[in-house]
């Protein structure tokens, strides 16, 4: 049985991309708008809001606190706290934010994502977590290091091949062609994928998501109260977090992610239900590895057919188990504090069959969520969503 | 000599040599003029006098079977140590694993330290202060742009394993060689120098003047003290003086093809030079020049010394370098660009609380179940069962790759193609370090690797040493099975 508590009533975000017109507070205000204009019955007033951005350091802000949102959102003085994860920091905000509903304390709050990608050159700001971290340990470890070592061992373990890789690719930016909020709109071939440059080998430019700005938001509340909203709520089923060690040396395997298995375990063991049961997810495919390492651990393919079963398009839009219908990480882009929102608002319009050209079947009514990241890829998050209450 | 100094033995040498090589025409196609045979070896941009010096000590003390406390003292000969004022010697000794009351000195200002070194530590062996010295000459010099030493500039390092011993006798005893002479002369003349303000290495004023008035009188004066004749190894500054010292001396020159092949090793040109030459029976006489003061040594070689047998294997190879990429390396030409600085500053507390373990490369070995978590200072609990009864013990040096990545550009101060591996070292720990960008082409899950120490960084003046993940070469691996006996047997 499903947990329930805490419904979504509203969701939206602005279309993503290199936003060099639009400050943080401007994003920010965009998405909340589109979420407050989302809500059937009319915008609600907001009780509390949890923000996700996990890089101020990239807009020159780094350390702030949650009171930037609510004065850019017209709300200043409501209660506002920042939250920051690593990538799953959106949908880390996500949960929490449920939690918040389902204390009582709060009844309606807003949870929102907000990053600056480019407002810092790509040496001032990826690159530069090179030097993050321990002083020699993980000296160099750029963005794809932390998933590019599972691709060298994935591929020698079970055969994974490069085209494996490009077919997800190839697949997340067709969807992100049917997708208006997606950075990009173009499609890519696998022999344009294989011929891309050599960014971090085995990975290529297009094995790998690109820096996005964008925001995105979705307004929570009791499951009680959620149809004095909207006739559609959709609920929050269950959710998991999972922590590993935060060093790469340090990994148990090399051909998974054992956060992500962990918080999906708890995910759907709260919501009383099976990878089976998922009729589309949204996963963290940051590189296309990503996504073949997420499939595996969460369930829905089996260790070391992640590659086979994305060449073969059972994660296609018409496959055995659609992933990524917005075009994921990798078309849609990664903002990172927004990310996992914004994917929330993909499985919240799919649930409720408002996805348009890229609407997937929904049988069971479940949708999923995940991201995982920071160092050494040891944080995981999983939220399960659901139609039914 | 007096009756009651202890003899002095050599049971174990070792040398390094960076891999790149330059060809002097290289050079003499930009500016015009030098050029000559052979090559010059070049320190690519991770490495420098302190890690050639660790390598070459890592394989004298490997050869000797010295265990690092097994060591009483280090005595190091660098021209230029890699901070000009600051803790070179501590940093050395700690990454050789040496005790932390280990006594010694750091030598250096001119080429002649290498010398200086070698007889202090002898005299330290003698008076009876210390059992087993560990000497090193390493240079890596950085020679003015278009000046001549540009065209003879090269690098290397040698080390010796000293104890008391007398000559070995017929039956095996005793150390392999003995140092059984010794003499050094001084004239107070201006020869290559650099200002304190001065990035690079100047050519001396006039070379026929320093030739004939400098070089060949006094080398061949303290030379012809040590009463031999046999077999030379001699500093060499534009690779035709040690020639010409021999012709007066008589006798065979023995470092002529490490010259060659390396160049002008400054400090360490005249241990190198004699290097290979500990394999075979019979008396070197070494002599070293820098400063306006020659030094010479005689060695009475009676049984091949361990880790003489390879250097002729060690200093062979190299790859060739374009004059531009060896700038690149030297630091001689780099791009207007900010580099990204270190995630925490070198001078900080962040390296005062853990330089010591990564400079000896440490892990923290659990009691409960046996995993090492790496490094010991931020691993209060065990990573794999999360225990706190944790042992810090070193690192196995050799692994295999379990996994890597090759970051293929990157700004700097990173040099592209830059690897970066998942070692499963011997010892059942595991560790991600950078590997290097010669073996970026080809790297493979489960090569061998041997970490090896390397300049990760250098940030307002301090240079950042870690160990890399190297392929291992056949050579490397030749290496370990020319062990002596443990220097504790010979030393007496």
């Amino acid at each position: 049985m499903s947990w329930n508590k805490v419904a979504v009533v509203g969701a939206g975000l602005i279309k993503m991309g290199e936003l060099f017109d639009q400050s943080y507070e401007q994003m920010a205000a965009g998405a909340f708008a589109a979420a407050m204009a989302s809500v059937d019955r009319g915008a609600p007033e907001i009780d509390a809001c949890i923000v996700a951005t996990q890089r101020g350091s990239l807009w020159g802000q780094e350390g702030i606190g949650g009171n930037t949102v609510p004065s850019a959102l017209g709300l200043s003085g409501i209660p506002c706290t920042r939250v920051e994860n690593a990538c799953p920091s959106g949908s880390d905000a996500f949960r929490i934010g449920a939690m918040v509903v389902a204390s009582g304390v709060h009844d309606v709050v807003l949870v929102i994502g907000v990053e600056k990608m480019r407002d810092k050159s790509t040496q001032e700001g990826l690159l530069a977590r090179a030097a993050a971290g321990h002083p020699l340990y993980n000296r160099g470890e750029t963005a794809p290091v932390l998933f590019a070592p599972f691709a060298t061992r994935h591929m020698h373990e079970f055969g994974t091949t490069p085209e494996m890789l490009a077919s997800v690719a190839v697949k997340n930016h067709h969807n992100g062609c049917l997708d208006p909020y997606a950075h990009f709109q173009s499609e890519v071939t696998v022999e344009q994928v294989l011929s891309s440059p050599l960014v971090c080998s085995p990975l290529r430019l297009l094995d790998c998501c690109p820096q996005t700005d964008g925001a995105a938001a979705v307004v929570l509340t009791t499951a009680e109260r959620a149809t004095e909203f909207t006739d559609k709520p959709v609920y929050v089923a269950g959710f998991g977090v999972a922590t590993d060690h935060p060093y790469l040396h340090e990994k148990s395997t090399y051909v998974g992610l054992p956060a992500t298995t962990l918080a999906s375990t708890r995910a759907y063991d709260m919501a009383g239900i099976g990878p089976a049961d998922v009729d589309v997810a949204e996963v963290h495919d940051c590189f296309t590895i990503t996504e073949i390492l997420d499939i595996e651990d969460l369930g829905f393919v089996e260790k070391g057919k992640g590659g086979p079963a994305s060449l073969e398009g059972e994660t296609a839009l018409d496959g055995r188990i659609p992933v990524n219908p917005s075009g994921g990480l990798l078309a849609k882009g990664h903002p990172i504090g927004a990310t996992g929102i914004a994917q929330i608002t993909e499985c919240f319009w799919q649930l409720r069959e408002e996805a348009g050209d890229r609407q997937v079947t929904i049988r069971n009514g479940f949708a999923l969520q995940h991201n995982v990241g920071g160092r050494g890829s040891g944080v995981s998050v999983v939220n399960l969503l659901t139609r039914d209450r | 000599m007096s009756a009651d100094v202890r003899p002095v033995g050599v049971v174990g040498v070792g040398v390094a040599a960076p891999a790149l090589r330059l060809a002097p025409g290289e050079v003499a196609k930009v500016w015009g003029t030098g050029g000559g045979r052979g090559s010059l070896a070049v320190c690519g941009a991770d490495e420098d006098t302190l890690t050639l010096a660790w390598e070459a000590a890592e394989r004298a003390m490997g050869a000797a079977g010295a265990a690092g406390d097994a060591v009483s003292g280090l005595w190091w000969g660098t021209t230029r140590p890699p901070f000009a004022e600051g803790p070179s010697h501590a940093f050395l000794a700690s990454a050789l694993g040496l005790s932390v009351s280990v006594q010694g000195a750091l030598c250096a200002g001119s080429p002649h330290c290498g010398m200086e070194a070698l007889l202090a530590a002898w005299d330290a062996v003698a008076a009876g202060h210390a059992d087993v010295a560990l000497v090193v000459a390493s240079d890596a010099l950085l020679p003015g742009l278009g000046t001549a030493g540009e065209t003879t500039t090269g690098a290397g390092a040698a080390a010796l394993v000293l104890v008391a011993s007398a000559g070995a006798d017929g039956n095996g005893a005793g150390a392999p060689a003995r140092l059984v002479s010794r003499a050094t002369r001084r004239l107070p003349v201006v020869d290559r120098v650099r200002g304190d303000q001065e990035p690079a290495t100047g050519d001396v004023y006039d070379g026929r003047l320093f030739r004939e008035e400098v070089f060949l009188p006094l080398v061949a004066d303290v030379a012809a003290t040590l009463g031999t004749r046999e077999r030379w190894a001699l500093a060499d500054p534009d690779g035709k003086l040690a020639g010409a010292a021999v012709r007066r001396l008589g006798g065979t020159l023995v470092s002529g093809d490490t010259q060659s092949r390396l160049g002008d090793a400054g400090s360490a040109a005249a241990l190198l030079g004699a290097a290979a030459s500990f394999s075979s029976p019979g008396t070197l006489g070494l002599v070293g020049y820098g400063g306006g003061r020659a030094t010479a040594v005689a060695v009475e070689v009676t049984r091949p010394v361990p880790g003489a047998q390879i250097v002729e294997e060690l200093l062979s190879g190299g790859s060739p370098v374009s004059y531009t990429d060896a700038l690149k390396a030297r630091g001689q030409l780099q791009a207007q660009t900010d580099p990204i600085p270190m995630g925490v500053p070198p001078g900080g507390a962040a390296f005062v609380r853990g330089n010591a373990e990564m400079l000896l490369l440490e892990g923290a070995r659990c009691r409960a179940c046996g995993t090492v978590s790496t490094p010991p200072s931020i691993h209060p609990h065990c990573i794999g069962c999360g225990g706190t009864e944790l042992d810090v013990v070193p690192l196995a040096r050799r692994g295999t790759v379990q996994t890597f990545v090759v970051n293929q550009t990157m700004p700097p101060p990173f040099t592209a193609p830059l690897p970066l591996v998942v070692v499963d070292l011997e010892d059942g720990a595991r560790l991600m370090v950078q590997g290097t960008s010669a073996d970026a082409a080809d790297l493979t899950i489960g090569d061998p690797v041997t970490l090896t120490l390397r300049r990760y960084a250098t940030e307002r003046a301090i240079p950042v040493y870690g160990y890399k993940a190297l392929r291992t070469p056949s050579r490397a691996a030749a290496g370990t099975t020319t062990s002596g006996r443990p220097v504790e047997e010979v030393a007496r």
